[in-house]
């Protein structure tokens, strides 16, 4: 726990972690997980947060101005890196927590929480020129295979990354995935981190030539089966920092604000009351300083060139 | 901003904060200074128009600036000809340096960079991408039959070039890039399209077999909304001005651009980059259409680059020059695409020292120049050609 304690700390202020430190925190947060069910059960007050991408300074503003781990009980939704530039950091902050505070804290996995995306959108590269080596990445990578798959607070509101599933009418049947693996590219697994909503009249097949997109019809239905009155997912970038759809039956919920560090969004999280109030809070991305009152996020500054 | 456990729902508060107000005039003092060459602190002028008197200019030596710059200033300077039109343009090099509009200066005010020479005007703009309301309007009117609309659209951004004698421009804007898009289908899907659509086909016969009938899997393998999803477009910009109908570009493929002017260091005025849509393509590669443009005393180059990679398919640029000669009035566009296969542009990338032998791939530049090229155009219009 002391060492917990330490790395936290060390986290916080976005400082080195040993390779060794971050094998032992990841074998630890397996062994935590591989206990968890595909869809764990959560209860109020507690606070839903979608993608984070590496954005370690704008996730610590996220505890802050929503009350901090000490006192408030959060859903992850995914995406905790690729894109920003600490997501190692980000998400060992996040294992930590849930290491030290398991049932405050509970970690659903997304679509980038996988080898081949992190492989091309940032977090492999960013551990190649942490460590210099692969390590770390496999590391965190085993993690992954273990997180979540949903959440369901109160009995009342499901949680997941990306959307429902046709392979899927009842949540008895996500608990009956074998979720330990990397994501596949096909089947229920693969559509709840990755299927996206849209005003269609029903189950249809994106125009990418992989993977769903559904309705308000099947939202309902979904809700009426599983007698929930909410699915709440992340996965999509909405500038509010969240969106309601379909007569409030399905949320986004967005909480990294100026996405990339140059789309110039707010950030939100969803606070859902013991009488399953939902309470959004609002927050912008902070231009972190280093002791000298420098930037220490590169930003995306146009730079000046001869072009051709 | 704070909970707000009264409201079922969260809403805005009316008005802004003063204190909100007094940080983004923090913020937009710090980020005009920073763009003064040499991190000056003083304030500039409020007037309207910061123009410099010519005596300053031609009399003594040029001023000097004391910073390191990115590049070294031509032995001689022209004689400065041109007008900041904005007053947080930091001063230019006979007013002081080189023009480097700012990224970040939004929210509540809004920074708009423009310079003026001879009778040619250039502006341009940046904003956050669009807000709920602004995409609403886009999808259901100014955009509807587009499906769902790429992640990030900075639908406020242009850079527009303007002859303010001749009344005629041309500008590069999100709106119309966007309304090029064809919405058919682009017939180009993911790689592993056909390993999804084989699982989900399979299932279907399981299915029948077993006569379970959980949805109905044949429908669903249609694609109800055809659109091209890679954002494919072929944009050359936009002809504005009273006078857009008068002149016209006349086709012209024996011309090139003037390399050897465009090559030259002359030192750049006025410079700007930016973003006008942007999607990940459910992270199965990228699309995006981005414009730069430089200003020197004598001319001045756009780019327009139109990017796409989907991974493991193919590759894509669409680039749209504009170059402007001032004295001579001299408009000249060149249009050329580029597109190959993902993997033999790969197989070009023989020297990987890097541990990413992909990172060339993510580099737009590097794929255009290994990167077949399908189709060229050049056009020029000079004001003497009027439209029949």
């Amino acid at each position: 726990m002391m060492q917990i304690d330490r790395t936290i700390t060390l986290l916080k202020q976005g400082k080195h972690i040993t390779e060794e430190a971050v094998y032992s925190l990841c074998l630890k947060s397996q062994e935590l997980l591989m206990t968890e069910a595909n869809v764990t059960h959560v209860d109020t007050p507690v606070t839903i947060c979608g993608d984070i991408h590496g954005q370690l300074h704008d996730l610590l503003t996220l505890f802050d101005k929503s009350g901090g781990v000490e006192k408030t009980r959060y859903i992850f939704l995914g995406d905790f890196v690729d894109r920003g530039f600490y997501s190692l950091e980000s998400f060992l902050l996040l294992i930590c927590y849930k290491l030290k505070y398991p049932d405050r804290i509970t970690l659903i996995r997304g679509n980038h929480e996988t080898r081949q995306i992190t492989k091309v959108y940032g977090f492999y590269d960013e551990i190649m020129r942490k460590y210099g080596n692969s390590n770390v990445w496999r590391y965190c990578c085993e993690v992954f295979d273990y997180l979540s798959l949903g959440a369901i607070i109160n009995n009342n509101i499901f949680c997941v990354h990306g959307g429902l599933s046709p392979d899927v009418s009842t949540i008895d049947e996500i608990r009956a995935i074998d979720r330990k693996q990397e994501v596949p590219h096909e089947g229920a697994m693969c559509d709840l981190l990755w299927s996206d909503p849209d005003d269609v009249e029903k189950w249809s097949l994106s125009p990418r030539g992989a993977g769903f997109v559904f309705g308000q019809n099947e939202v309902n239905q979904f809700l009426h089966t599983n007698n929930v009155e909410l699915i709440a997912r992340a996965h999509q970038l909405v500038m509010e920092g969240y969106k309601e759809m379909f007569d409030g039956g399905l949320v986004t919920v967005w909480s990294a604000p100026n996405y990339c560090y140059r789309c110039g969004n707010v950030a939100a999280v969803l606070r859902i009351e013991d009488d399953l109030q939902r309470n959004y809070t609002i927050f912008d991305a902070v231009q972190p300083q280093d002791g000298v009152g420098n930037a220490i996020i590169p930003t995306k500054k146009s730079q000046m060139d001869y072009f051709l | 901003m704070s909970q707000r456990p009264d409201n079922k729902k969260f809403t805005r508060p009316e008005g802004i904060n003063t204190i909100q107000i007094d940080a983004a005039r923090q913020m937009h003092m710090r980020t005009v200074q920073a763009r003064i060459p040499g991190g000056g602190t003083t304030t500039q002028s409020s007037t309207s128009q910061y123009k410099i008197p010519q005596n300053a200019l031609n009399g003594g030596e040029p001023r000097t600036i004391t910073t390191g710059r990115m590049f070294s200033a031509p032995s001689r300077s022209p004689p400065a000809r041109h007008i900041c039109n904005n007053p947080n343009n930091p001063p230019c090099a006979n007013c002081g340096g080189v023009i480097i509009p700012s990224p970040k200066a939004f929210l509540p005010l809004e920074d708009r960079p423009s310079i003026s020479i001879n009778n040619w005007t250039i502006s341009s703009k940046k904003r956050p991408i669009l807000n709920a309301e602004e995409l609403n309007n886009w999808e259901t009117k100014e955009l509807r039959g587009l499906g769902a609309l790429p992640e990030m659209i900075f639908g406020n951004n242009f850079i527009r070039i303007m002859n303010t004698e001749h009344k005629w421009g041309i500008e590069f804007n999100t709106l119309d890039a966007l309304k090029m898009v064809s919405l058919s289908d682009s017939g180009i899907r993911v790689a592993h399209s056909k390993v999804w659509l084989d699982s989900k086909l399979q299932q279907q016969q399981q299915d029948i077999m077993g006569d379970s009938s959980s949805i109905d899997m044949e429908n669903s393998l249609k694609i109800v909304k055809n659109y091209d999803w890679t954002y494919s477009t072929e944009y050359e910009g936009t002809v504005v001005g009273d006078n857009k109908d008068t002149y016209s570009f006349k086709v012209d493929n024996n011309l090139k651009l003037p390399i050897d002017k465009l090559s030259k260091q002359d030192k750049i005025l006025y410079f700007d980059e930016m973003v006008l849509f942007e999607d990940e393509l459910a992270d199965c590669g990228v699309s995006m259409l981005n414009v730069k443009i430089r200003v020197m005393n004598e001319r001045l180059l756009l780019l327009c680059r139109f990017f796409l990679r989907v991974d493991d398919v193919l590759l894509r640029v669409y680039d749209t020059r504009v170059y402007v000669e001032f004295d001579d009035n001299v408009v000249m566009r060149e249009i050329k695409k580029y597109e190959g296969n993902y993997n033999d542009i790969l197989a070009k990338h023989h020297i990987s020292h890097s541990h990413d032998p992909k990172a060339a791939l993510r580099d737009s530049n590097w794929v255009a120049e290994n990167t077949p090229i399908v189709d060229k155009r050049c056009e020029i219009m000079t004001f003497n050609d009027l439209k029949q």
